[in-house]
C-alpha cells in the first residue's frame, strides 16, 4: 500500500522570464515502511521537492497525497495539524529551540498539540537515541552528533508516518553519520514508519531501500539501492562524506 | 561602482522593507524638533504682533527672545530637543544594531574580502547618513504642516490671546533644529552599531551568523502553561538587557502619563474655570457685594440688549440667626442666593460633593446647599433652621467659594435659590449681578450696559482678565506632550518588540516546520510582549502614584490646603487601556510577519 503519492507536482519560482521551473512534473510514489533517498546534484531541486511533501512550500501544480489525504486541499491550520502529527522532520542545521532541554525538544511537538507525551515511549526513545544522561542538557551543551539525535527523537516522539529528512548528516563528521543513519532505520524499522531522506552521501543512499535521482527539476527512479551501486548516477562528482 | 561606498544606496534599496523602522524613528525625531521650534517661534511672532501693535513700535526677533516669554519658551523647546534626542537616539540605535546582527554574514564577508575595521565603521555610520536623504525631508515637511494645524486650532478653536498667531508662517529655527536634530541622532546612534559592525570576524562569513554568542543556560519551565506562552515568556525573561529596557519603556510611559496629569489638576486650581465665569460683574458702587441693591428689572433690561449671553445674580444676607442643630456650631449663618444658572454651573464644575441632589434645591422647596468645613460639620439630609424656618441639607460644596485658599474659617455658608432666598428674607433686589458676553460683544455695547445701571451702582469689565485662553493653551500643551510621550513609547515598544522576534526567525520557522500553527505563533509573539507589559505596568503604577502623589503635595497641597489628593484611578485606567492597546499593536505587525513568512526560507539557513 503507497503510503506517499507524489503526482505531477511542478514548481516555479517567479515569473516570465525570470522564472525558475525547480521542479517539471515529478510523479513517484513510497510505500508504507519504505526507505527512500533522493540523491542529486545541488540546485538540482531535491530540497524543493522535500518540502513540498512536507507541505512547508505549495506545488504550482500537482498533487501529494499522503496516507490517502490530498495535503493541499486542506486549509493552513489543518495543514499544520496534519503535519505536526504525521511528518516528522530532520534538518541538516538541527533547529532545535535552544531554550528547550533535550527532554522539552523532543516532546515539543506532542505539547504543541496540547497533548501529555507518552513516558514510556518517551524513555524507550531516549534510550535508543542514547540521550538518557543527557535528557536535562540544553542544545549548546551538546556535539553536533547529539543534537541530531535529539532532532530525530523529535521526529520519531509523533510516531509519525512518514519522516522527512533533509541532509541529517550535512554537518556531522563521519562516525556521526553513520550513528545517526543506523539509529534512524533502526527507528524506523522498529515503529514502521516510511524514510524519504536527501543525502550527498553515497554509502547512505546505499543503505536505502530505493534510490530517486533529481537532475534539473525531473525525478528519475533508480530502482533498488544495491542495483545502482555502479550506475554514472552514484558516481557523480557531487558525492562527499561517504562513510566506506 | 565608484568606490565601496557606492554600495550604500543599493544596499539602502534591497533592505529597504527592514530599514523601514529606522527610517521612521529619524522622521519622527526631526518632525517632533521642527514643530516643538517652529511652535516656539510662532508663538514668539504672536507675542512680537501683540506688543507692536500695543506700543506702536516694532520690536525686533532679537528684543523678543530677550523677554522673559522668549527665554522661557525657547527653554522649554531646548528641554524637549535633549528630550526627543535621548528617545531618538535610544530607538535607532536600537533598531541599527539588530539590522546590524541580521547582516554578520554580510559584514564578515566584507572582512574576508578586505575591508578594513575603519572602512566598516565608516560604511555603517555613512549608511545611517543615507538615510537622513530621505527621513529628514520628510520630518521637516511634516512638522511644519502640524504647526500649521496647531496654529490654526489655536487661532481659531481657542482664539482670545492666540488669535493673532500666525497661520501659515515657515520658521526657519524650526527648519534647522530639525536637521540637527537628524544629523545628530543618527550619528550618535550609529555609534554603537558601528563598532559592532567593525568586531564581525571574517570568519563570520564562512561559519555564518554569530547568533550563538549569547547562549541560552536556562531552560523553560513547560507544564504550567501551553508551551508556547511558557517559550513566549521565557524569550521575554531570558534576555535581561532587552527585559530591562522594555519594562523601563511601559513603566516609564505611565510614570510620565501620571505625573505630567498632576500639571493638569494644577492649572485647574490655579485658573479655575467655571461654567459661571463672568466677564462683567455689577455691584454697588463701592464694590461690596453684600448690599442687595441691583433690582430684578435691570436684569431683565440687560437681558435683551446686545452683546449679553447670559446673565445671572446673587443676593446675600450675612450673620442671619440660625439653629444648627448641634453643640458649638455658630449660631448665625451666611445666606447667598443662587439663580438657576449659577446653580447648574455648580455641578458642572464639579463642586458638589459625592451624593448631592441639586435638583431639591431648585424653586422653593426648603431645602438648599452648604459649604463643607471640616469645622461646621453639617451633613446631606440635616435639618436646621434659618430665620425659624426649617430647611434640609440636599448637598454639600467642595469648598468655600468665597475664600481665597478654599477654607471657610468656621462661617457657615447656605447657598439657596432665588425662591428660597426671597421667600426667608423677603429680600428680592441682588447684591450681585454677573454678565457672560457674546463672542461680538464690542466695547459700545458694554457701555451701554452701564449706561441702564441706576445711580450707585457700578459695572466693572473684567473681559481682559478672561483666562479660559491660557487655561486651554496649557491644557493642550500638556495633552500634546502626553502625545508625544504616548507616540514615542508606541514606537520603541512596537520596534523592540519586532526586533525581538526578527533576531528569532529562524527559530520560529523550525517551530512552524515542526507544526507549531499561526494562533501558537501569535500566542508565543503575544506572551513575550504581555511579560513586558505587565512588568512595566507594574513598576509604573507604583512609582508613578508614588511620583503622581509627590508632585501633587509640592505643587497643590501647599498652595490650596482644601485640595486632597486621590489615586487618579481614571487616569490610571486610561494609561493602562493605552499600554494594553500598544502591546496589541505591538504584537500584530510581527505576528503577521511570521506567518506569512514562508518556513522553507529559514529553516535550513545556516
Amino acid at each position: 500500500m503507497d503510503l506517499l503519492e507524489v503526482s505531477n507536482v511542478s514548481k516555479t519560482y517567479g515569473s516570465g522570464e525570470a522564472a525558475v521551473k525547480a521542479l517539471k512534473k515529478v510523479s513517484f510514489s513510497v510505500s508504507k515502511g519504505e526507505y527512500v533517498a533522493i540523491v542529486g546534484e545541488s540546485g538540482s531541486g531535491k530540497s524543493t521537492l522535500l518540502n513540498m511533501i512536507g507541505a512547508l512550500d505549495v506545488p504550482t501544480s500537482g498533487k501529494v497525497i499522503i496516507s490517502g489525504k490530498e495535503i493541499f486541499s486542506m486549509n493552513d491550520r489543518k495543514l499544520t495539524i496534519f503535519r505536526r502529527r504525521n511528518i516528522g522532520f530532520i534538518f541538516q542545521a538541527f533547529n532545535l529551540i535552544p531554550e528547550l532541554t533535550v527532554e522539552q525538544n523532543i516532546i515539543f511537538p506532542v505539547l504543541l498539540d496540547y497533548q501529555k507525551p507518552d513516558r514510556k515511549y518517551l524513555e524507550e526513545l531516549l534510550s535508543v537515541l542514547n540521550l538518557k544522561e543527557r535528557r536535562r542538557h540544553l542544545p549548546s551543551q551538546l556535539s553536533g552528533g547529539q543534537q541530531q539525535r535529539v532532532a530525530i527523537g523529535r521526529a520519531l516522539i509523533t510516531r509519525p508516518s512518514l519522516i522527512l529528512a533533509d541532509e541529517p548528516t550535512g554537518n556531522l563528521d563521519t562516525q556521526n553519520s553513520s550513528e545517526v543513519i543506523a539509529l534512524l532505520k533502526e527507528a524506523s524499522r522498529k515503529y514502521e514508519q516510511t524514510i524519504v531522506m536527501i543525502t550527498h552521501s553515497r554509502s547512505i543512499a546505499q543503505t536505502a531501500d530505493r534510490v530517486l535521482n533529481v537532475s534539473d527539476g525531473v525525478l528519475t527512479d533508480l530502482g533498488r539501492a544495491q542495483d545502482v551501486r555502479g550506475t554514472s548516477v552514484m558516481r557523480g562528482p557531487e558525492w562527499k562524506g561517504d562513510c566506506e | 561602482m565608484k568606490s565601496y561606498l557606492s554600495l550604500i544606496p543599493i544596499s539602502a534599496k534591497v533592505r529597504r522593507r527592514q530599514n523601514l523602522m529606522t527610517l521612521l524613528c529619524i522622521i519622527f525625531a526631526v518632525f517632533l524638533v521642527t514643530a516643538v521650534f517652529s511652535m516656539a517661534d510662532m508663538a514668539l511672532r504672536m507675542e512680537q504682533a501683540r506688543l507692536t501693535e500695543k506700543h506702536a513700535r516694532e520690536f525686533t526677533f532679537q528684543a523678543m527672545m530677550d523677554t522673559t516669554m522668549g527665554r522661557n519658551l525657547f527653554l522649554l523647546a531646548g528641554a524637549l530637543f535633549i528630550l526627543i534626542l535621548l528617545a531618538g537616539v535610544l530607538m535607532i540605535s536600537g533598531s541599527m544594531n539588530s539590522t546590524v546582527a541580521q547582516r554578520t554574514k554580510f559584514f564578515g564577508m566584507m572582512r574576508c574580502i578586505g575591508m578594513s575595521r575603519q572602512q566598516l565603521k565608516r560604511f555603517v555610520r555613512l549608511e545611517a547618513l543615507n538615510w537622513c536623504k530621505i527621513a529628514i525631508p520628510v520630518g521637516l515637511v511634516l512638522g511644519t504642516v502640524i504647526t500649521w494645524a496647531l496654529c490654526a486650532v489655536m487661532r481659531f478653536v481657542v482664539g482670545e490671546e492666540f488669535a493673532m498667531i500666525p497661520l501659515f508662517g515657515i520658521s526657519p529655527i524650526g527648519m534647522i533644529s530639525g536637521i540637527v536634530m537628524g544629523l545628530v541622532t543618527v550619528l550618535l546612534a550609529a555609534r554603537a552599531p558601528a563598532r559592532q559592525a567593525a568586531k564581525v570576524s571574517p570568519m563570520a562569513a564562512v561559519s555564518g551568523n554569530t547568533e550563538n554568542k549569547s547562549r541560552t543556560w536556562h531552560a523553560v519551565r513547560t507544564g504550567r502553561f501551553p508551551i508556547e506562552i511558557s517559550l513566549g515568556a521565557h524569550h521575554a525573561k531570558s534576555a535581561r538587557k532587552n527585559l530591562f529596557l522594555m519594562t523601563g519603556s511601559f513603566a516609564l510611559s505611565i510614570i510620565l502619563f501620571l505625573t505630567f496629569s498632576v500639571l493638569l489638576d494644577f492649572v485647574g486650581y490655579l485658573l479655575p474655570q467655571s461654567a459661571a465665569a463672568a466677564d462683567i460683574t455689577i455691584t454697588d458702587e463701592a464694590g461690596v457685594t453684600g448690599i442687595n441693591c441691583i433690582s430684578p428689572e435691570t436684569i431683565e433690561t440687560i437681558r435683551g440688549m446686545d452683546g449679553v449671553k447670559n446673565i445671572f445674580g446673587r443676593r446675600s444676607l450675612f450673620e442671619v440667626p440660625a439653629e444648627l442643630g448641634k453643640e458649638g456650631l455658630p449660631q448665625v449663618v451666611d445666606l447667598i442666593s443662587f439663580d438657576d444658572f449659577d446653580l447648574d454651573a455648580l455641578k458642572k464644575d464639579g463642586r458638589l460633593k459625592k451624593g448631592s441632589d441639586l435638583s431639591k434645591v431648585y424653586g422653593n422647596n426648603g431645602s438648599v446647599l452648604v459649604i463643607s468645613d471640616p469645622e461646621a460639620p453639617l451633613h446631606m439630609g440635616d435639618t436646621i433652621q434659618v430665620n425659624g424656618e426649617p430647611l434640609t441639607v440636599a448637598g454639600m460644596l467642595k469648598y468655600d467659594l468665597f475664600s481665597e485658599d478654599g477654607l471657610s474659617q468656621g462661617r457657615v455658608s447656605i447657598i439657596t435659590s432665588g425662591e428660597t432666598f426671597a421667600w426667608l428674607t423677603g429680600i428680592t433686589d441682588y447684591s450681585l449681578v454677573m454678565v457672560q458676553t457674546a463672542g461680538d460683544v464690542t466695547d459700545e455695547d458694554v457701555a451701554a450696559i452701564s449706561g441702564v445701571l441706576e445711580e450707585g451702582i457700578t459695572l466693572k469689565d473684567g473681559r481682559e482678565l478672561r483666562t479660559s485662553g491660557t487655561y486651554t493653551a496649557f491644557v493642550l500643551c500638556v495633552y500634546g506632550f502626553l502625545s508625544i510621550i504616548a507616540l514615542v513609547t508606541l514606537l520603541n515598544i512596537m520596534n523592540s518588540i519586532s526586533m525581538s522576534v526578527s533576531a528569532r526567525s529562524r527559530q520560529y520557522g523550525a517551530m512552524r516546520a515542526v507544526g507549531m500553527d499561526d494562533r501558537q505563533v501569535t500566542g508565543m509573539i503575544a506572551a513575550e510582549a504581555v511579560t513586558y507589559a505587565l512588568s512595566g505596568c507594574a513598576i509604573g503604577c507604583i512609582v508613578g502614584l508614588a511620583a503622581s502623589r509627590m508632585l501633587y503635595n509640592l505643587l497643590i497641597d501647599g498652595r490650596f490646603p482644601y485640595a486632597v489628593w486621590a489615586p487618579p484611578v481614571s487616569r490610571l485606567l486610561i494609561v493602562l487601556s493605552f499600554v494594553a492597546a500598544a502591546t496589541l499593536a505591538a504584537i500584530y505587525a510581527p505576528a503577521k510577519r511570521i506567518r506569512n513568512m514562508t518556513i522553507t526560507a529559514t529553516i535550513n539557513e545556516l
